[in-house]
C-alpha cells in the first residue's frame, strides 16, 4: 500500500536525456503541441486557439475517438459551462431521464431507480453520446478556432533541452519532430509518452481498471419498451455485485439511440490474480436471468476494451513540468463516473496557464503551475479529494461489493417472503440470517469505514 | 466458431504487417513462468500457448485492442502502441 503511494508521489529524478538527435534549425515552432485528440486534448487545443495561440493537435488514430470505447455519459452542467448550449451542436444519442443502480446476485436483483421529466428539458442532466461523435465535434470546434490537426501521428516521446520540454518525436513512418514552447500530454489512461519520457512513474495495476464492453444493436422502440423510457429518452444503469464475480468493480448499461452498451470492469491487478477472462465476465452478465431478456434479439456489433485510471486523488502524478502539462486521463483525473467532463475542464485550465505563460514568455514549471492551482481551486480536485479514500477502501475491503450485495438481496428476499411465523419471530429470524452472513461488529466497523470515507 | 471468436470478428483492425507492437522480451522467462497471467488477462486473447518448447507463447498482435494492460501485469511483455493509423478502430463508443 505504502509502496504504491510512495511510487506515485516520488518525483522522477532520472536524467531526461533522449538519445534522439534534435534538429531545431529551419523548423516551424508552434506555441503548443497537444498530444492526443480526446476530450482533454481537443478542449485544451480549442481554448488555446481561441486565445490566439498557434496550436498543433496530434492523434495516433485515423480519426478522433478511434482508439477508445466504453459507455459514455456527458454531464450537462459541466459541459454547458465550457461549451454553452452544446446540445444544439453535438449530436447526442439520448437525453438521460432515468438513473438506476441494480444490486445483483446470481438469482436476485434489488434496484433503486430514479426517473424524472425534470431531466428532459434544458439544462438537462446527462446525455449518452458516442465517443466518436463527441470527440469529432470537439476537434471540429478546435479546427475552426484555428488549430492545426493531424491524424495518424503517434508521438513516441517528448524532446527535452536539459529538463525543459521543447518538442515531440513522431514515430515511424513519419519520423518527424515538432517543436513548441509548451507540450500538453493528453494521451489517455495508459500514458506511455509521459512514462517513457520519465515524467511520471509507471502506473500501479491496482490504480487502473480494465473495462470490456459490447455494443448491441436493438430497434429504438424496443429499447424504450424494455427500459420503460419515454420516446427519445435514455437510461444509465449501474450494476453492482454479481457482475464482478466477487471482486470490487462495476458494470453498467448505457442506452444509445438504437443500441445498448454493456460494460464491466475491475482493477487490472484483480483481473490478473483472479484468472477470470474479461470477455467471459461480460458473457456471464449477459446470461444473467434478468439481463438476458433485455438483450434478446440484439446483434453484437462491437466488442472492445479500454483502461480507466481509478486510483483517485492519491494516484495523481506530477502534472506540471518545465514546458509541459499533463491533462485528462493521463493525469489520472477520473472520479467515479466523472471522466470526460474532468478531462475537458483540465484542458480548459491548461489553456489558461498556457496563455499566461505565453504572455510573459515564461515556460517554466513555476509559471505553468497556474494549471495545477486552477485545478486545485476548482470542483475537479475538491471532488477528487473528497473521494480520495475510496480507492483505498476498496482495496481494504475486497469483499465490499460482493458481500453487501448479497446481504442486501437476502434482506429484501426475507422481507418480501411471506411466512406463517409471527411478525416478531420473523424479525428475529431476519436479523439472525443477516448477522450469520457478516457478524454485527464486523458489519458496524465496515459501515463506519464507509461513513468515514464519505464524510471525507 | 465459439463465442469469443464471434466477439473478435466484429472488431475492425488495420493490422501492421511490418511491425509487431507487442513482444515477449525473453522466452526463457515464459518457460519458467507458472502463472502465465497474460493468457487469461488479455481481453482479446493476444497471448496463446504454443506447442513449441523454445517459444512457449504466441503473440497474436494483430488482434490487440490496445488497452495496454499486459505491460502492467508482466515485465516480460514489451507493449507499445501501433504506428499511427494502424491497429484497432472503434466506432460505437
Amino acid at each position: 500500500m505504502l509502496k504504491h503511494w510512495y511510487q506515485a508521489k516520488k518525483i522522477v529524478e532520472s536524467e531526461k536525456k533522449s538519445n534522439i538527435e534534435i534538429d531545431t534549425s529551419n523548423v516551424k515552432k508552434y506555441d503548443v503541441v497537444v498530444v492526443g485528440a480526446g476530450p482533454a486534448g481537443a478542449s485544451a487545443a480549442y481554448f488555446m486557439a481561441k486565445q490566439g495561440l498557434d496550436v498543433l493537435l496530434l492523434e495516433r488514430g485515423p480519426f478522433p475517438g478511434a482508439k477508445i470505447c466504453g459507455g459514455t455519459s456527458l454531464i450537462a452542467e459541466h459541459t454547458h459551462k465550457l461549451f454553452p448550449n452544446f446540445w444544439d451542436e453535438c449530436q447526442c444519442e439520448r437525453i438521460v431521464m432515468q438513473q438506476a443502480y441494480w444490486i445483483m446476485t446470481e438469482d436476485s436483483l434489488l434496484s433503486t431507480s430514479f426517473q424524472s421529466l425534470k431531466f428532459t428539458a434544458a439544462p438537462y442532466n446527462r446525455f449518452t453520446v458516442k465517443r466518436r461523435v463527441l470527440y469529432q465535434w470537439l476537434v471540429d470546434k478546435a479546427i475552426s478556432a484555428g488549430v492545426t490537426f493531424q491524424c495518424n501521428y503517434k508521438v513516441s516521446e517528448v524532446l527535452f533541452d536539459g529538463s525543459q520540454a521543447i518538442g515531440v518525436q513522431i514515430s515511424p513512418p513519419q519520423k518527424k519532430q515538432f517543436f513548441a514552447d509548451i507540450i500538453v500530454l493528453a494521451d489517455g489512461a495508459n500514458s506511455m509518452v509521459a512514462e517513457k519520457s520519465n515524467l511520471i512513474p509507471r502506473v500501479s495495476p491496482q490504480n487502473i481498471s480494465l473495462y470490456v464492453k459490447e455494443t448491441i444493436v436493438l430497434p429504438a422502440n424496443v429499447i424504450e419498451e424494455r427500459f420503460q423510457l419515454a420516446y427519445g429518452y435514455g437510461s444509465i444503469i449501474g450494476l453492482l455485485g454479481y457482475p464482478t464475480a466477487g471482486f470490487n468493480g462495476t458494470s453498467s448499461i448505457h442506452t444509445f439511440q438504437d443500441s445498448i452498451n454493456i460494460n464491466v470492469g475491475m482493477t487490472i491487478s484483480d483481473f490478473s490474480i483472479s484468472g477470470i477472462r474479461p470477455y467471459e465476465l461480460l458473457s456471464r452478465i449477459k446470461n444473467h436471468p434478468f439481463i438476458r431478456p433485455l438483450l434478446v434479439g440484439g446483434t453484437v456489433v462491437e466488442y472492445g476494451a479500454s483502461v480507466i485510471p481509478e486510483g483517485g486523488y492519491y494516484a495523481i502524478p506530477e502534472i506540471v513540468h518545465p514546458g509541459l502539462m499533463i491533462i485528462g486521463d493521463a493525469a489520472s483525473l477520473v472520479n467515479g463516473t466523472h471522466g470526460i467532463n474532468l478531462a475537458m475542464w483540465s484542458g480548459f485550465f491548461a489553456a489558461q496557464a498556457a496563455y499566461e505563460s505565453k504572455k510573459k514568455r515564461d515556460f517554466s514549471a513555476k509559471k505553468l503551475f497556474l494549471y495545477r492551482t486552477l485545478l486545485d481551486e476548482s470542483f475537479v480536485m475538491q471532488d477528487l479529494k473528497a473521494n480520495a479514500k475510496i480507492a483505498k477502501l476498496q482495496q481494504d475491503l475486497p469483499y465490499l461489493f460482493d458481500l453487501y450485495s448479497k446481504i442486501a438481496n437476502e434482506t429484501a428476499f426475507q422481507v418480501s417472503k411471506v411466512y406463517t411465523m409471527p411478525k416478531k419471530a420473523k424479525r428475529i429470524f431476519i436479523f439472525k440470517k443477516i448477522t450469520s452472513m457478516q457478524p454485527l461488529l464486523k458489519m458496524a466497523s465496515d459501515i463506519w469505514k464507509v461513513i468515514k470515507v464519505v464524510r471525507g | 466458431m465459439n463465442q469469443f471468436d464471434e466477439q473478435l470478428a466484429v472488431i475492425r483492425f488495420q493490422p501492421d504487417e511490418e511491425w509487431q507492437h507487442v513482444l515477449i522480451l525473453d522466452d526463457a522467462i515464459c518457460q519458467k513462468c507458472r502463472a502465465k497471467q497474460c493468457l487469461t488477462f488479455c481481453p482479446s486473447g493476444v497471448f496463446r500457448e504454443s506447442t513449441e518448447a523454445k517459444q512457449p507463447l504466441m503473440v497474436l498482435y494483430k488482434q490487440c485492442v490496445e488497452c495496454g494492460g499486459c505491460r502492467l501485469i508482466c515485465d516480460n511483455i514489451d507493449f507499445s502502441y501501433p504506428k499511427g493509423g494502424y491497429g484497432v478502430t472503434f466506432l460505437e463508443g
